[in-house]
């Protein structure tokens, strides 16, 4: 380590990599300041480089949350316009972050009957396709760039922690855990992937509906999760996610969102049963978002949230449980489908 | 990179040309690749090669300067090393005329061991002493790959260096390579070896491309901290990832073979027939452990092995 680090051209490249963090001597945490920012700047070099984005071009992007935010970074360093379509997920900070760096945003305020927010986020974005010729849609849910760009994610992890046993990760598009852990099975084929999502997500097979916690689980499944990757699959509720992100920034100073505070919860309790396997558990962005919701207790009185909620998970032997409030499937690598 | 060629490899013990004015100079041989593929620097994507150092064999090439202009080199065939040892005279703004240039080298030809870039490389050493001269390895990777359109990093020594072998340059210089064992094997019946400058380079996917990354993170730590554990796990993860475009036959039962024996992984030369099955030379347990791969590479009708350490 020396303290003459090298300059960093923008911001996006001296903070798309996460910080690691020792929390026991086998558990390890990667605490991104906006992970989003790694896949947002990597399908964009790639895109340029196959030609698919020049001068002209209008960047539209269907986002609610932190990818919209990286994204928006990344084309206003680098000149493009962006188009946000959003739904009210969007807060109102959030809103002026985006449009402060130049992007429009556009809000759908109703769901579609049929696949929700998420669904009526791409109808509109279909229309933005013909209103703007020269366009560029980087579709982090499909795109296999998103994944792909994991690799220096998983370059660092193997530099400075070696071969982990475990990788836990929240899953909302499926770029981090899916391909983070796919370049380090080259290295460690054995590595068992816990994939955190929430109840009514439709990602591991459970029925969508509305979800509380949000910047993990899905409506619909995107193509960029490969079920066939995950040995755990672990449904938590909003109770446990911002218990547990409040009891990160209190016991560990980790002062991060509620996607952390669930993939920190599960991959805790994975090393307290594996005391012996190396665990690591990304964290994907930081607490500011959220100020005002979880980090504030009036805000989880409202919700009736304002508890611990399970200690333990649930095993199930099925997406739909029975179970409580945080439960866990035995995956097994399988496909969507064998699941189930 | 500031260690100059004279301190990168020992010099030899003995001259074989009994004149004063004689410069000499020995290189090992190498085993292929510990890890093999394109590696981001500077902004860009260069192919690269990590290579395991093999002192079973080795090149040594002697220089007496005379003062006819121009090198002659003794066997006439390796015209490659006396185009070396020209390029070097040049380089060094003709300091003698021409040289005589003896060549003696037990390497095998055309295998993956680095015959050819052992001749070059050792012309431009035995060059460098008859003239009391010294260049940089990455000046003498240029000349050798000036004199063999590419280049191992033979000129490095004992370090885990990854080598841009189409321009002689050095990328990262990982450090001091750990002493490991090495059971070899030829991968092709009969070792008929390979014209290595025939082969085209692979083309790798664009998530092969990213999956070097890591490969070059985890081999960064395993030389920082001399762990051939996972040192194994790179060998192993490179060889799966260049299967495609040079196939190790039987592959399969040679990862199994190697689980089986406790070895840390396996390794592979990808221009040419060899690869070999990596042990921790400081492990107690690797002599039992090679004794046993013999027998289970036997078992899957590998005719050739053979064992050294990296370390003489």
């Amino acid at each position: 380590m020396t303290l003459a680090a090298p300059v960093s051209r923008s911001v996006v490249e001296a903070t798309e990599l996460p910080r690691i963090i020792r929390i026991r001597p086998n558990f390890h945490v990667a605490a991104f300041g906006l992970m989003k920012l790694l896949p947002a700047r990597f399908m964009l070099d790639r895109a340029e480089e196959r030609g698919e984005v020049g001068p002209g071009t209008t960047v539209l992007e269907t986002s609610s949350g932190t990818f919209g935010l990286g994204l928006a970074m990344v084309c206003r360093l680098r000149g493009y316009p962006l188009t946000i379509v959003g739904d009210p997920a969007i807060d109102e900070p959030l809103r002026r972050r985006l449009e402060h760096l130049g992007a429009r945003v556009e809000i759908c305020p109703e769901p579609s009957p049929v696949g929700g927010y998420q669904r009526a986020r791409l109808d509109r974005l279909e229309e933005l396709r013909t209103e703007y010729p020269n366009h560029w849609v980087p579709g982090q849910y499909s795109n296999p760039d998103n994944p792909r760009s994991y690799a220096l994610v998983a370059e660092q992890l193997a530099e400075t922690i070696g071969v982990p046993d475990c990788l836990v990760g929240a899953v909302g598009s499926g770029g981090s855990t899916s391909g983070t852990s796919s370049f380090l099975r080259m290295l460690v084929p054995e590595l068992t992937l816990i994939g955190v999502d929430t109840q009514r997500s439709a990602i591991f097979g459970q029925p969508d509906g509305p979800r509380v916690l949000r910047g993990l689980g899905n409506s619909l499944v995107p193509p960029n999760v490969d079920h066939a990757g995950y040995d755990q699959v672990h449904w938590i509720g909003a109770a446990e996610a911002f218990a547990a992100t409040r009891d990160l920034y209190a016991r560990h100073c980790l002062f991060m969102g509620p996607t952390s505070g669930a993939s920190f919860k599960v991959a805790d309790w994975f090393s307290r049963r594996n005391p012996d396997a190396t665990v690591v558990a990304l964290l994907p962005d930081e607490g500011y978002r959220y100020q005002d919701t979880v980090y504030s207790d009036d805000w989880l009185r409202a919700q009736g949230l304002a508890h611990a909620g399970a200690a333990e998970p649930d095993e199930v032997v099925a997406p739909t449980g029975p179970g409580g409030s945080w439960t866990w499937l035995n995956w097994g690598r399988r496909s969507l489908a064998d699941a189930s | 990179m500031t260690e100059d060629l004279a301190v990168a490899v020992p010099a030899p013990a003995t001259v074989t040309v009994t004149d004063a004015r004689a410069g000499s100079f020995r290189v090992d041989a190498h085993h292929g690749e510990i890890l093999q593929g394109v590696f981001a620097t500077g902004g860009r994507l260069r192919r690269g090669l990590v290579t395991l150092p093999c002192p079973l064999y080795s090149t040594r090439a002697t220089f007496l300067p005379t003062e006819k202009t121009g090198t002659t080199v003794r066997p006439a065939w390796r015209s490659k090393a006396r185009r070396a040892a020209d390029l070097t005279l040049a380089r060094l703004g003709h300091p003698v005329p021409g040289g005589l240039l003896d060549i003696t080298s037990d390497i095998p030809l055309c295998r993956g061991f680095g015959s050819s870039t052992a001749d070059v490389t050792s012309a431009i050493g035995a060059v460098l002493a008859a003239t009391g001269r010294r260049l940089p390895p990455a000046e003498v990777g240029a000349l050798a790959v000036e004199a063999e359109t590419a280049s191992d990093s033979l000129m490095y020594g004992g370090r885990a260096v990854v080598f841009a072998h189409r321009e002689g340059e050095p990328i990262e210089d990982l450090g001091e390579l750990m002493p490991l064992a090495v059971l070899g094997f030829g991968t092709s019946p009969g070792g008929r070896g390979v014209d290595t400058l025939e082969l085209t380079p692979a083309r790798y996917t664009s998530w092969e491309i990213e999956a070097f990354r890591p490969l070059r993170g985890l081999l960064r730590r395993a030389v920082r901290d001399g762990d051939a554990g996972l040192l194994g796990r790179v060998a192993t993860a490179s060889t799966l990832l260049n299967q495609r475009h040079l196939p190790v036959p039987g592959l399969d039962d040679v990862l199994a073979a190697a689980r089986a024996a406790g070895s840390v992984g396996v390794q592979v030369a990808h221009s040419g027939d060899v690869a070999g099955l990596l042990f921790d030379a400081r492990d107690p347990e690797t002599p039992a452990r090679l004794e046993f791969a013999a027998t289970r590479l036997a078992a899957l009708d590998v005719t050739e092995t053979w064992q050294f350490e990296t370390e003489r």
